[in-house]
């Protein structure tokens, strides 16, 4: 989430490339991750058995994709990282939607206790 | 050659009963490795989702496990981007610090903050930065 916002920030005032300002992500995001990490092995939230093997094909997939991402030009990278942020959001819109519903419920629920 | 190094570890019935009972979290892992690979953000973005509503994960969990899993994707990046020289530390290491301090602050706000107003923020804000990319 905050990566998106230091890229778009990046690339909108400091007039820094796409391909840099997506490097200058990775180096911000790995101090912040790993604090976080120690917070959640300390509070024990998280599950082992599903992160090993999304590990696993996670470092493949990002094998291919940071190859993909060093050969695409600019334009192109910022133009399917745009569609990629439209379909998050077309996501968040349905969610926030179900959830709109979901609490008119439980509050008629209420109302009728 | 990834295949073949897992079946010096397991008879071939066994690898395709691991994958079966997996797929689901293969193409799941697959599709956030190659999405982080490509903008360097976004794996978070698909993994809680994911997690969520095809795991059944609560969101806590599902939450603290995504950023475990998106770690390892984003090093295994950073030595991508490293080798292309996009990487710039200086800038870099300023916009972390800026960041921890940030982060400091946004968690300590993020309680007072209805669930409903944080999500249309966030949605609005990503339509504005899709518009900022496409253009």
């Amino acid at each position: 989430m905050d990566g998106t916002i230091l890229i778009f920030l990046l690339t909108l005032f400091s007039g820094i490339d796409q391909h840099i300002a997506q490097g200058i992500n990775l180096i911000f995001f790995i101090p912040t991750c790993i604090t976080t990490i120690l917070v959640n092995i300390k509070n024990k939230i998280i599950n082992f058995k599903i992160a090993i093997p999304i590990i696993i094909m996670g470092i493949i997939g990002a094998i291919i994709g940071a190859k993909l991402s060093i050969k695409l030009p600019v334009n192109i990278l910022k133009k399917s990282f745009g569609i990629f942020l439209i379909l998050i959001a077309i996501h968040e819109i349905y969610s926030l939607k179900k959830e709109y519903i979901n609490n008119k419920k439980t509050n008629n629920r209420n109302i009728e206790k | 050659m990834f295949i073949s190094l897992i079946g010096i570890f397991f008879e071939k019935k066994e690898i395709i009963i691991i994958m079966k009972e997996n797929l689901k979290k293969i193409i799941i892992g697959l599709i956030a490795g190659i999405i982080s690979g490509l903008f360097s953000t976004g794996g978070g973005l698909i993994l809680v989702p994911s997690f969520l509503y095809l795991l059944k994960l609560n969101p806590i969990e599902s939450r603290a496990t995504s950023i475990i899993c998106i770690l390892p994707m984003v090093i295994t990046s950073s030595f991508f981007y490293a080798e292309a020289n996009y990487l710039n530390w200086k800038v870099g290491i300023y916009s972390a610090i800026g960041g921890i301090v940030g982060g400091f602050i946004g968690s300590k706000m993020l309680p007072k903050i209805p669930n409903i107003i944080l999500k249309a923020s966030f949605t609005i804000f990503l339509l504005f930065a899709a518009i900022h990319f496409i253009r």
